[in-house]
């Protein structure tokens, strides 16, 4: 076919070729030169051997196309138009494979698309889900993205502040952070932190403050991410805990520097009399088991804590274990000369408990009271029962310095001093807590505590009744 | 140094017993107090020649009662020494601008609060003799 093809454009060439040289031949040299006249013949002849092959050629052409529609005609097979169909399908089919091939790229640009915008909005979801809050601002330090947290820290709405200074948006209370936002992005700096301290809503926060670059293709920093995690609570524990350890050594020192002192004055015989090294030796024992004392409570209160400690509850009196830890603080009472008003006796005051847990709590809140009434005061105990809540329930009340109201909600809390009262005695802020942790953790109670300056406080618990049936008679 | 007149102050009653013991049994005359009020009080009626005060007591602390005492004229030139529980809780420059003239740590060996009252006492002859 294709030889064919080619043979007919030779041809057609040829008599072209044949009809213009014979033609140009004979114009430029006619009746000149007679010898080129056979070359002008020779030149025709072929040209008219050429038209008539390809006449031939096309005729042959128009029969086969003839042959071809007669035998369309007839409904019969036909060679070459089968091939040419095959050749169309085998186009179509590629064809059709390559659209399909697009439409599937057409398909996964689209699902990479949707996949990139979920992305997005969940990268969105998850800076504004974050309680610290989170700013993104650009190269020019005009916002990007801010989280609701950061809009309340700041006071600004996130949305009618897109693309606007940071420092326009941030007040000047807080050019802290703008400041230091700024240097992070003009020092290129990886990830740098900083404690910085402002006010919120009129309270003082510290925030550690994070910021981060974030850099483009080139290196070259498009913007800048800042989170502020609110630190203020951390930073009072931390505080609590260096008072904490500051007290604790005090307390600690104090009977140990008695120890001390007392055991070198034996060892140099300074003691003097046989009396005298007697009261030597005592003050040394008594101090020993102060210390003991001492280390035993921040003991208990970490067992308690970590539910490492043996608690071995059965029924007992509320009264009878208060007469009993009424005795241990008298002497105290008669020093300061404040009188001590004892309950009534009640039938049925059974709590299942650990006594010498809640020997401590009441000695712990009857010492206390001792402690902060001043000379000539009063205490007052009462043991109530109710029987419908099923609580036994006992108050100590004093007619002593009370605790300022801003202050009452924190007596209970580890390490807590009231501070108008640190003066009036010493303590290590841990025999209140300690009370908390012997009822409420270990025996499902609920201390209470009421106070009004220069009138008195008045400290107590509740404990579940022990049902009647465990009672021994 | 014998006859000297030294005020004790803490409110740990055991340690003030401790230290006017071992100061009485060298020859010196004690005032002892229980607390800054009470002691500023002594040391304006009684002048003594050299204070020992705690650091940490109720109503008064020992930093206040020695500002206390630097501010008053009759009372402004009396040595202290301090007795304390808590380390560094005393910078250098705070002990030199009251004129605290030691500072012992708790817990504390008596003999060397009687060396240390000595050498003081010492210094202060030495100077108002020449």
């Amino acid at each position: 076919m294709k030889l064919g093809r080619n043979l007919n454009i030779v041809v057609t060439g040829i008599v072209l070729c044949g009809l213009i040289v014979g033609g140009l031949a004979e114009r430029q040299y006619s009746g000149t030169e007679e010898g080129l006249r056979p070359v002008v013949q020779v030149c025709y002849i072929v040209s008219a051997v050429g038209v008539v092959w390809l006449g031939w050629r096309w005729q042959k052409l128009a029969g086969a196309i003839t042959s071809i529609a007669v035998q369309l005609k007839q409904g019969k097979p036909v060679q070459g138009i089968c091939a040419l169909s095959e050749a169309i399908n085998e186009r179509a089919n590629k064809d059709a494979d390559r659209i399909a091939e697009l439409e599937k790229q057409i398909e996964n640009l689209q699902i990479q698309i949707q996949l990139s915008q979920r992305r997005g909005k969940n990268t969105e979801a998850i800076i504004y889900s974050i309680r610290d809050a989170v700013i993104v601002v650009d190269e020019f330090d005009k916002l990007l993205m801010a989280n609701e947290a950061a809009g309340r820290l700041f006071n600004f709405d996130f949305n009618s502040s897109q693309h606007k200074p940071i420092s326009e948006l941030i007040g000047p209370g807080k050019s802290e952070f703008v400041d230091f936002l700024k240097q992070s992005r003009r020092n290129r700096a990886g990830a740098t932190k900083k404690e910085i301290e402002f006010l919120k809503n009129t309270e003082p926060k510290t925030y550690d403050c994070i910021i981060s670059c974030v850099y483009d293709e080139r290196q070259q920093v498009c913007g800048t991410v800042a989170a502020l995690h609110d630190i203020t609570r951390e930073k009072e524990i931390q505080q609590m805990k260096n008072d904490f350890v500051s007290h604790v050594s005090h307390e600690l020192k104090t009977p140990l520097a008695s120890i001390t002192a007392y055991s070198e004055m034996l060892a140099d015989g300074e003691a003097g009399d046989e009396k005298t090294l007697k009261e030597f030796c005592l003050i040394i024992q008594n101090q020993a088991t102060r210390l003991n004392r001492l280390i035993e409570d921040i003991l208990n209160i970490s067992r308690i804590e970590s539910g490492l400690i043996k608690v071995e509850k059965k029924p007992v009196s509320l009264t009878i274990l208060m007469e009993e830890q009424l005795q241990m603080i008298k002497s105290a009472a008669n020093e300061k000369n404040i009188e001590i008003a004892t309950p009534k006796p009640i039938v049925f005051d059974q709590v299942y408990a650990d006594k010498d847990m809640i020997s401590q709590v009441i000695v712990n809140l009857l010492s206390n009271a001792v402690k902060y009434t001043p000379a000539g005061g009063s205490i007052k105990i009462k043991t109530e029962v109710d029987e419908i809540a099923g609580l036994a329930r006992v108050s100590v009340i004093d007619t002593g310095v009370g605790i300022p109201e801003d202050e009452v909600e924190h007596v209970f809390d580890k390490f807590y001093r009231v501070s108008a009262n640190k003066k009036r005695a010493k303590g290590t802020g841990l025999g209140l807590n300690l009370v908390k942790q012997i009822v409420e953790k270990v025996h499902n109670g609920r201390v209470f505590v009421t106070s009004e300056v220069g009138v008195g406080s008045a400290f107590g618990f509740e404990l579940p009744l022990a049902k009647s049936e465990t009672v021994r008679v | 140094m014998s006859g000297k007149k030294v005020l004790v102050v803490d409110d740990e009653i055991h340690i003030v017993h401790v230290v006017a013991i071992k100061l009485r049994n060298n020859g010196y005359e004690v005032l002892t107090a229980g607390n800054g009020a009470e002691a500023f009080e002594l040391a304006c009626e009684e002048k003594p020649d050299i204070i020992v005060t705690d650091y940490q007591m109720p109503v008064m602390s020992g930093m206040e009662f020695v500002e206390k005492l630097r501010s008053n004229e009759a009372t402004r030139d009396i040595p202290v020494v301090m007795l304390t529980a808590r380390n560094f809780a005393i910078e250098d420059e705070q002990k030199k601008g009251l004129g605290i003239s030691q500072c012992l740590s708790k817990p504390f060996s008596p003999k060397e609060l009687l060396e240390n009252i000595e050498d003081i006492l010492y210094q202060r002859q030495l100077v108002a003799d020449n």
